[in-house]
């Protein structure tokens, strides 16, 4: 999976935007998904954010939509939570035996949070299909993070692609010797797999430290970027849209700053 | 735990990023002074990073078959030291985002504080207590790996009982959201805390100098449990 989101990004049609109007647009509309007091201004965000993945980056919409499975799980359990725990205006629904209703307050603060993490979804995986990592490292160097921040982000993400490969070689290859058929089987083979892969990537590490060495290494890693221009156009667009969502917002019931 | 993207409103989002800024600036600090002294760190810290996210992003096997995944920065922490821990920690988290979306960017602050700072700052303390009263070092492990990631879960809890305090008053959201969140992270607090405890020895047992390089172990300590085990 990783793989392949990785490869979306480096390959999608909005490849050769700028990455740093990319990254801004996603930034800006998950601020203004949380900053949204109704939910029309996240779900207009996720209508649009979906649109550009879909029709402008042209990712597949069977893959998209598996994607956007994925978080579903807390999301429902954490929302739930708020729907019962919040209790204001009019009872909605009660549950025989328990002291656990819905109320109206509780039922609109999680349509409101349900739309922000929708919103906020979608531009997540907008910048994750459309942006690659190495020109998020680009912009961060830009921006004067601390070197040394930067570098170790760059390493951990090459070392993860290597990882999982052989994460995923060990783990099928217990599967197949019936590794996880039991609870306590299941315990084991991941413990072994865990210290086996933690051995064997402290033992790539140091390999590539005697690699970097013998290319004189300084503590410093230079990678070349290469500046793409932000073209009129784009940004225009990219204002525009922003602006558009903000107005709504606004004609929903005002900003919430605080 | 990670909280959703959109899932924590002003002020609360921002609150937290500003709780974690001094362990990250700390910890940026101190990864500094280390790169500087000692070259090789930077890679090894990197694997470390790497592991971890590989291990958080597996599935452990779970009893209610819910995806359940370990925190793994117990790990690091014990290895690196909390501050160090923290800043590896928000680098994992920001991949988690933008990769899985595990999480997000406007709740990064959150989890970092979760994940990055409250869990390895407690499997750091019981793990030097641990050592220093003499207990036994795998059961050290243990404790220190399952109390980081249960901690990890109350403070996430606190989180967002905070945010939504609702009617019953913040004790009462917080134990609404412990509930629901016991069910799945009690027994993955355990199984975590035995699957860390396995690697531990997996390590003392085929490469201890990673351990008595980075000054974990004494010398003796490691040859005592290499003979136990033998």
């Amino acid at each position: 999976m990783y793989e392949v989101l990785d490869d979306f990004a480096q390959t999608n049609g909005l490849r050769e935007t700028s990455p740093g109007l990319k990254l801004f647009v996603g930034l800006s509309s998950i601020l203004l998904c949380v900053s949204s007091p109704g939910p029309a201004a996240p779900l207009l965000v996720a209508a649009t954010m979906s649109a550009a993945i879909l029709a402008l980056a042209k990712i597949p919409a069977r893959f998209y939509a598996r994607l956007l499975l994925v978080p579903v799980s807390f999301a429902v359990m954490s929302i739930a939570v708020v729907l019962f725990v919040t209790g204001s205006g009019a009872v909605l629904l009660e549950v025989p035996g328990l002291p656990l209703a819905i109320t109206a307050g509780g039922a609109n603060l999680a349509l409101l949070l349900l739309t922000r993490v929708f919103g906020g979804m979608c531009s997540l995986y907008f910048i994750a299909l459309t942006t690659p990592m190495t020109e998020i490292f680009d912009i961060l160097r830009r921006l004067r993070v601390p070197t040394v921040f930067i570098d170790l982000a760059m390493l951990t993400y090459r070392f993860i692609f290597i990882l999982i490969e052989e994460a995923g070689q060990i783990y099928r290859s217990q599967v197949m010797r019936l590794g996880y058929g039991r609870f306590r089987e299941s315990v084991r083979s991941f413990s072994m797999l865990a210290g086996a892969l933690f051995i064997r990537t402290w033992e790539s590490g140091e390999a590539l430290v005697l690699a970097m060495d013998a290319r004189c290494y300084d503590g410093r890693l230079g990678f070349p970027g290469e500046a793409r221009p932000v073209s009129a156009l784009a940004l225009a667009a990219a204002l525009l849209y922003l602006s558009a969502v903000f107005g709504v917002s606004l004609s929903t019931g005002g900003l919430v700053i605080v | 735990m990670h909280i959703m993207e959109g899932f924590l409103p002003s002020p609360w989002w921002e609150i937290w990023f500003i709780v974690s800024l001094p362990f990250i600036v700390i910890g940026l600090y101190q990864l500094n002074k280390l790169v500087q002294e000692k070259r090789e760190a930077l890679p090894l810290l990197a694997v470390a990073g790497a592991f971890v996210f590989v291990l958080s992003s597996l599935k452990l096997p779970s009893f209610n078959g819910s995806c359940s995944h370990p925190t793994g920065t117990g790990l690091g922490a014990i290895l690196f030291g909390p501050c160090i821990a923290a800043v590896l920690g928000l680098i994992v988290l920001v991949f988690q985002a933008v990769f899985l979306a595990h999480g997000g960017l406007t709740t990064l602050g959150a989890n970092v504080f979760s994940m990055g700072i409250a869990g390895p700052i407690v499997a750091y303390l019981v793990y030097k207590a641990g050592i220093r009263a003499g207990a036994n070092t795998y059961a050290t492990v243990f404790v220190a790996a399952a109390l980081a990631d249960l901690v990890t879960y109350v403070v996430t809890s606190i989180q967002l009982a905070l945010a939504f305090p609702g009617t019953a008053g913040f004790l009462g959201a917080f134990s609404a959201f412990a509930a629901v969140f016991a069910v799945t992270q009690v027994p993955l607090a355990i199984i975590e805390g035995a699957v860390i405890m396995l690697v531990f020895k997996y390590i003392v047992q085929l490469k201890p100098e990673i351990l008595t390089s980075l000054n974990l172990l004494p010398e003796s300590t490691v040859q005592k449990l290499r003979e136990a085990a033998a």
